[in-house]
């Protein structure tokens, strides 16, 4: 392994994907920055552009993108109280209080430590984890495969969706679509009610923009009213206040490691993402500190806690992607097409057909941090400027760019119909409490749903019951069922918890 | 807007269209014989769709027959949706403009258009954007990604 990790660093060390890193890097943390743009918006809107270059750069490219991109909200928290992502939340309550208090800087450098150290440790995670647990996953045949697959459905849904019903019918409507188009099995044709254009079913790249970004413009549309919020670093007199010690890291640097195992476990886990990482953790650190009472008033050990589990999940979120071919929440979703744009389909087997690429994103994914640290001390003056642009110089050229995007993929004005459609789409799902992010998960996980369950079927043959002999079946059933009945009992804990405050609220 | 109307509505819809993907033939054409029938999968899905949407529409009706005040995210807030009817309609002239005016020619005028929407009056750098934007993009696809974007035809 050691080997291919050498050697994986000797093919990124090299113009093209240096540059890509860093071009990444650029975007990911002014994308971050604005509020009301995400990195999953950054993502989606670069994808199109990493088509024509090798997988090595453009992945790395996209990489870069999300993991400054996480950060990259950090920096409208702490300044002016609106968390680029909803991972972010605890981070502005902790860092804007530092901003008032005129200890910006500080806020900032935390943030960015601690990001850094928190996606570090759980890069190293994931390059450690990833290929050992591939090989125990290719044990798995296609019976165990749909377990797992159906396993994967189930987590995802149940988790996060509003409401379990909502989650799964996002993800049986994902799998719907995903079936629009020539069958890759039997070369029927589905639901193509006789037009041409839908043999090759939908285009995922327009359907990607439109489902996950579009409907972001279409909240800064109705927003449009609210008035705009000017980014600046407060400066106090006193130096000490506008960056962080030695000894503050040193200080918080317990919290940090294990805000980031807990970001790294929650991360691996399909369903939760960085938001449930980052108040895991942020509840944690507060439990066990000396001064809990400072949290949400200013705690630099709060703003430590939570920017590392946050960011932690943005490198143990692709340990079930490249192990299990499940992407645990949107963002990998997205980056589960973007592999399979390029040739790479996420797996255990990517270890063996694509070694020299895997390591050598893996070490890509490791020199961002480093660049990250170095691009985003060296100008935190300019994101905060870039961020603070005004909305009506950033949306039009995000619509420009998702139109691009859209006819990059298939140089087809079919496919900009089709960014219509799903844009209008995705905003009604955000309307009615169905998932986006699940469904995205059930159009790209579907067609491996079915070419398992097909050979799966001519290997059962009439013997239904051997889809059950296997013990990896009864496992997956079992963790189904688990992640089911957990999720009904958080949930109904949480309806209580909020009946609980309003009575209260009521009483007083 | 209460969202358990549009939940009993959509629900509705989304059973009816199950309904017809379980019971119709014709909505699978040719390919070779399997085990798996082709229609199998999306048959499948087709019944859980039914029973997840159903589950919706009985939560929602039994809340709207109970005569509760919906809460939370029952409400679908509708405040601004104006200026998304206005974008919409500007990202389908856009579709149905560039075939014929091009990229460079349309886009201009799309990103005038959103700035505006978005309350933009700073007319020079709202225009210099509007113009240069579109060029970059252009002769980036072109220069870098050998992607041809579409050019005046009229």
């Amino acid at each position: 392994m050691f080997d291919n990790i050498l050697n994986g660093f000797s093919l990124i060390l090299a113009v093209g994907p240096i540059l890509g890193i860093i071009l990444g890097v650029v975007i990911g943390i002014t994308f971050g920055a604005i509020p009301g743009v995400s990195a999953i918006m950054a993502i989606a809107i670069i994808l199109p552009m990493t088509f024509y270059v090798d997988p090595i750069i453009g992945i790395t490219m996209l990489l870069a993108v999300y993991k400054s991109g996480i950060y990259g909200g950090s920096i409208s928290a702490i300044l002016i109280n609106t968390p680029g992502a909803a991972a972010s939340f605890l981070t502005a309550q902790d860092g804007h209080a530092l901003t008032k208090a005129g200890k910006a800087g500080k806020a900032l450098n935390m943030s960015l430590f601690a990001s850094i150290t928190g996606e570090m440790l759980a890069t190293l995670v994931l390059i450690l984890v990833a290929a050992p647990f591939s090989l125990i996953s290719l044990q798995a045949g296609p019976i165990e495969k749909v377990f797992l697959l159906l396993f994967a459905f189930t987590v995802i849904g149940t988790m996060a969706g509003e409401s379990i019903p909502r989650g799964l019918l996002s993800c049986c409507l994902g799998m719907l679509f995903a079936m629009v188009g020539m069958s890759s099995i039997t070369g029927a044709s589905r639901f193509t009610f006789g037009y041409t254009e839908l043999m090759g079913g939908f285009t995922f790249t327009p359907m990607l923009i439109g489902i996950l970004v579009m409907p972001e413009v279409f909240n800064v549309i109705r927003r449009r009213r609210t008035p705009h919020h000017e980014m600046m670093i407060t400066h106090s007199p006193n130096p000490a206040d506008n960056r962080i010690s030695f000894k503050e890291f040193r200080r918080v640097f317990g919290t940090i490691l294990k805000s980031s195992g807990i970001g790294t476990f929650v991360g691996a886990l399909p369903g939760l993402g960085s938001s449930t990482a980052a108040f895991i953790a942020y509840g944690e650190a507060k439990r066990t500190s000396k001064k809990p009472d400072e949290y949400g008033k200013g705690s630099v050990e709060g703003i430590a806690a939570a920017e590392s589990a946050n960011n932690a999940v943005c490198g143990s979120s692709l340990i079930p992607m490249l192990t299990l071919s499940i992407p645990g929440d949107d963002v990998a979703a997205l980056l589960m097409g973007a592999f399979l744009i390029h040739g790479l389909t996420p797996g255990p087997m990517i270890f063996f057909e694509h070694t020299e690429t895997i390591y050598a994103i893996f070490a890509g994914f490791l020199l961002t941090d480093l660049f990250l640290l170095g691009i985003a001390r060296a100008g935190f003056k300019f994101f905060v400027k870039m961020a603070s642009l005004r909305r009506y110089y950033i949306f039009p050229c995000v619509t420009v760019f998702a139109f691009a995007g859209a006819f990059t993929a298939g140089q087809n004005m079919n496919d900009i119909l089709i960014l219509i459609l799903f844009t209008i789409m995705g905003y009604g799902m955000r309307l009615v409490g169905l998932n986006p992010a699940v469904f995205i998960i059930g159009f790209i996980l579907t067609p491996f749903l079915e070419q398992n369950l097909d050979q799966a079927i001519a290997i059962v043959g009439t013997e239904y019951h051997l889809f059950f002999a296997s013990p990896f079946s009864w496992v997956f059933i079992a963790l189904s069922a688990f992640f089911v009945i957990s999720s009904m009992r958080m949930r109904r804990k949480a309806k209580a918890n909020i009946a609980t405050a309003a009575a209260k609220r009521k009483l007083a | 807007m209460d969202r358990r109307k549009i939940d009993v509505a959509l629900s509705t819809l989304l059973i009816i269209l199950s309904v017809i993907i379980l019971t119709n033939d014709n909505l699978v054409e040719g390919g070779a014989e399997t085990d798996l029938s082709s229609m199998f999968l999306p048959r499948v899905v087709a019944s859980l769709i039914i029973i997840f949407a159903a589950t919706i529409a009985i939560q929602s009706l039994i809340k709207l027959s109970q005569g509760t005040q919906p809460e939370g995210s029952e409400i679908i807030i509708t405040d601004g949706f104006s200026g998304i009817f206005i974008y919409i309609g500007i990202f389908i002239a856009y579709w149905l403009s560039v075939p014929y005016v091009g990229f460079l020619v349309a886009t201009p005028f799309v990103m005038f258009a959103v700035a505006m929407l978005l309350g933009g009056r700073n007319w020079v750098p709202i225009i210099a954007t509007s113009i240069v934007t579109p060029l970059l993009i252009y002769y980036g696809s072109r220069e870098f990604l050998r992607v041809f974007l579409p050019t005046w035809s009229l």
